[in-house]
């Protein structure tokens, strides 16, 4: 395996994934910027001359910008808290012996799995009933509480890797347990705490579902549903719906680029399992 | 549970009272959020699938909606297309496995491409599902290309197999990069020591992956399986829904787009709780199927 030959197959194959990954975004951005007509002519094409008229036309037809600041108002507080419950939760699990702790993290566990749609039936049903439909509290707290059992499941595994001599010797010196939990637990948990962040937001905001029964009105419409009927309205005109998909995956892109580092090595750490 | 250990050093009543204050209060929003936005809905839900709710009244009627479910004709057919789906599970395992072993090849560049495989994940099941499904229309950009070599235009999505296989392939192209990072972590536990030992045995390559690598890391495998299985049955609703909308017919349908048509569009509340239990009860039975017919696997993977 250590010769040339074999060193140059391997590295041609992954050249082909890469291409396969990298692809689809270069496909986005340079349709993005051509006519319908150049895309009709010859999709791989490079643009002659590039036009942003398709982002006008994506802009004068759905409020598309609207709908991202929609998602920010709902991604954000919702991983902010559920990240911050999951940390505090896995901190219990693993470090302050309690009873009935037991309970709530098997509990976690076994819902972890459920199927969305058992969740949000009656949440749906309940949330219509007091009125509150296409409003954003019902959104935040549930896509906070639907994350937080993953989120603790993974902070456990990444918590019990802090040796438990640190917390004892914090108790020694007389530090209250909440002490303990902001100078000791997160700043040495700090990498698994910021990966589950980035993974909370990944899952909210590409989620279509919840987004989609919950905030259907077009002044709350997250950026999902949005491209989603997109897609419906624009199978014809290729470029406008290239635009809205490479805007709408542009935050989620632009946080893995700039967390990469930490976030791959997170999920390298074995956080994931 | 068991990796923890009680603290040493005796603590006084009061310091324990203190220790049980603080656990309450931080159990507290964790507990508060899944007790009523998760426990809580599953119950009314288990409830509810024995009425026949309409979203305001509802009245017991026993098991008439697990009934109804049997007699639909419907039902059978999503069933089977999420069995047909499943297929999407040994490819992502063997693309992430793939991508995984080369990776960890470390040949040039080897940073740079396990950065790259992993952009499908960070993008959202409707972006990838769009975009396959702008690929695969009617003289798109599939059809292009198949027309170098002389095939004329094939509508994909209106054919159920090819329609099947478009939701495959985003499918798999959107899930492999986790299930290789899940590999490579795996990998990365194994002892380099097997590999120089085996190297001097005069073991190939070949013979290393099938020997060392896939044996350590299959509790891995497993894991990503479970997972995958369940994400096929709970998760596809996304790509359905903008790649096909369930066509042609109820080809591309599964378990969780026909429970959101019949609750969310039709309004049988009932009748949809008793389906998503029904996606529950087959995901459990799944679920605990592959971890009891390898039992013995789960061992090796102690994290």
């Amino acid at each position: 395996m250590r010769s040339k030959i074999s060193r140059g197959v391997v590295f041609a194959i992954l050249c082909l994934i890469g291409i396969s990954t990298v692809y689809p975004l270069i496909f986005m951005a340079l349709n993005s910027m051509r006519t319908t007509q150049a895309f009709e002519l010859n999709p791989f094409g490079l643009p002659t001359h590039l036009t942003l008229s398709s982002y006008t036309a994506l802009f004068s037809t759905v409020p598309f910008l609207q709908s991202i600041l929609h998602s920010l108002f709902v991604v954000v507080p919702a991983v902010i808290m559920a990240t911050l419950a999951s940390s505090l939760a896995a901190f219990v699990f693993t470090k302050v012996p309690v009873k009935m702790g037991n309970v709530l993290f098997w509990t976690m566990l076994m819902i972890m799995f459920m199927p969305g749609i058992v969740v949000l039936l009656p949440l749906y049903v309940e949330v219509a009933r007091t009125g509150l439909a296409n409003n954003f509290a019902p959104a935040i707290f549930i896509y906070t509480a639907i994350n937080i059992p993953y989120g603790t499941y993974l902070l456990r595994s990444n918590f019990r890797a802090i040796p438990d001599s640190v917390v004892e010797a914090a108790r020694v010196d007389g530090a209250s347990w909440f002490k303990i939990f902001v100078r000791v637990i997160l700043p040495i948990g700090k990498p698994g705490i910021i990966t589950v962040g980035i993974l909370t937001f990944l899952n909210i905001w590409n989620d279509l579902f919840i987004s989609l029964v919950l905030l259907h009105a077009p002044n709350t419409e997250m950026v999902t549903p949005t491209l989603a009927q997109l897609s419906g309205k624009y199978t014809s005109n290729i470029p406008v719906l290239m635009a809205g998909l490479l805007l709408g995956a542009l935050p989620t892109l632009i946080l893995y680029f700039a967390t990469a580092r930490v976030f791959i090595r997170g999920m390298l750490s074995g956080a994931v399992r | 549970m068991e990796g923890r250990t009680p603290l040493q050093t005796p603590l006084s009543q009061r310091n324990r009272k203190k220790r049980n204050l603080f656990s309450y209060f931080a159990l507290l929003p964790a507990a508060v959020l899944v007790l009523g936005l998760m426990v809580i809905p599953i119950g009314a839900t288990v409830w509810h699938s024995f009425t026949n709710w309409d979203g305001v009244s509802s009245t017991f009627i026993g098991f008439k909606n697990f009934e109804l479910i049997f007699h639909n004709p419907i039902i059978y057919q999503v069933l089977t297309n999420s069995l047909i789906f499943l297929i999407s599970v040994p490819l992502i395992l063997a693309a992430s496995l793939v991508a995984a072993v080369l990776v960890y090849e470390k040949v040039l560049g080897w940073r740079l491409f396990r950065f790259l495989f992993f952009i499908p994940m960070v993008l959202s099941p409707v972006i990838v599902g769009v975009l396959f499904s702008t690929f695969f229309l009617p003289g798109g950009a599939v059809d292009q290309v198949l027309r170098i070599f002389g095939l004329g235009n094939f509508s994909w999505l209106g054919n159920p197999w090819s329609a099947r296989i478009v939701v495959i392939l985003a499918l798999v192209w959107a899930s492999f990069g986790f299930g290789m990072v899940v590999l490579l972590s795996a990998m990365s536990t194994v002892d380099t020591a097997l590999y120089d030992a085996a190297a001097i045995d005069g073991a190939s390559w070949w013979r290393r992956l099938r020997s060392i690598t896939i044996p350590m890391i299959s509790g891995s495998l497993q894991f990503l399986s479970v997972i995958n299985v369940i994400y096929t049955f709970t998760s596809l609703f996304a790509f359905v829904y903008v790649i096909t909308a369930g066509g042609p017919g109820f080809s591309t349908t599964t378990v969780d787009y026909y429970t959101y048509i019949t609750t969310f569009e039709n309004g049988q509340f009932g009748y949809g709780a008793a389906l998503a239990l029904l996606l529950f009860l087959i995901v459990l039975t799944l679920t605990v199927a592959q971890v009891k017919l390898f039992p013995h696997r789960e061992v090796q993977q102690g994290s």
